[in-house]
């Protein structure tokens, strides 16, 4: 189950980092593999909004549905 | 695509003995024809069975109406997705697509921790006994599955947590075998019910072998 990895350099802000190093920390991850859940999300938002779904918060309590505009 | 393949062992049942196979880290056109050709006859023939003894069609299997060849092509090029095959005797006796990406914890208090969610997993027919109503030809093939949504966990940092939706069927292999935790039928999603295992159940469960 090895698939071979190639290495970048990102470069980010101060306070880019410190939202990708607390949000490793809440979710008990490496940053290398937050970053590849975020790389995830994002690619398959991308694809179900392409087929013409669309993406939408829903309030727990109220069930009201806010759609999330994307670019 | 490359494929790893990896040598496993799984139970043939008639001969009493381990038989050498292999776990494929995909599903290929290969898979799928003999899910075509092979598993879809012999799920057709032995709903016929259980019709004809009267058996009420609310306890026919309902994978009857998986589609992997649809559910392949849904998942292509989608970095959290991942399917698994098994192969032995020359044909495929079991998939599993895995998703690495959209689907969070549920239990505390690992709520809201990534998690791998086993999205299907299907055995041959001939290997499920309450299908065909006869001894199965393979054994093991549920329990290695497992351990690869284990170990791709362990792999993407999740820790060995994985979820899935149970059919009926396959209810007390997920909660006795596996020993996982029930959360109870989701409402959400057809009613089937949620297992999760943690980090400490996922040792526990290797650690046992996850017997055949």
């Amino acid at each position: 189950m090895s698939t071979e990895k190639r290495t970048m350099t990102l470069n980010l802000t101060e306070a880019e980092m410190k939202v990708v190093e607390d949000l490793a920390a809440k979710k008990d991850l490496s940053k290398t593999s937050l970053i590849r859940q975020a790389l995830r999300l994002y690619q398959l938002v991308e694809v179900r909004v392409g087929k013409g779904d669309k993406l939408f918060f829903e309030d727990d309590r109220t069930k009201e549905k806010a759609e999330v505009m994307l670019l | 695509m490359t494929v790893e393949i990896s040598s496993i062992v799984l139970l043939n049942v008639e001969r009493g003995e381990p038989e050498a196979a292999e776990l494929w880290d995909a599903i290929t056109e290969s898979q799928l024809s003999d899910w075509e050709a092979e598993w879809v006859p012999e799920t057709f023939k032995a709903v016929q069975k259980l019709h004809r003894r009267g058996v009420e069609r609310r306890l026919w299997p309902q994978s009857r109406h998986w589609n992997w060849r649809d559910k392949v092509a849904e998942l292509q090029g989608l970095l959290g997705a991942k399917g698994f095959s098994i192969m032995c005797g020359g044909l495929t006796q079991g998939m599993m697509t895995l998703d690495m990406g959209s689907k969070r914890c549920r239990l505390e208090p690992q709520r809201g921790q990534h998690l791998v969610y086993v999205d299907y997993v299907e055995n041959a027919p001939w290997n499920r006994k309450e299908l065909m109503n006869s001894a199965p030809r393979y054994r093991g093939v549920g329990s290695i599955f497992i351990r690869t949504a284990i170990e791709v966990s362990g792999i993407e940092g999740f820790k060995g947590r994985i979820g899935l939706h149970a059919l009926p069927q396959s209810e007390s292999f997920y909660r006795n075998t596996c020993g996982m935790t029930e959360l109870g039928k989701d409402s959400n999603y057809q009613n089937l019910s949620y297992f999760e295992m943690t980090p400490e159940q996922a040792i526990q469960f290797v650690q046992k072998g996850g017997s055949l």
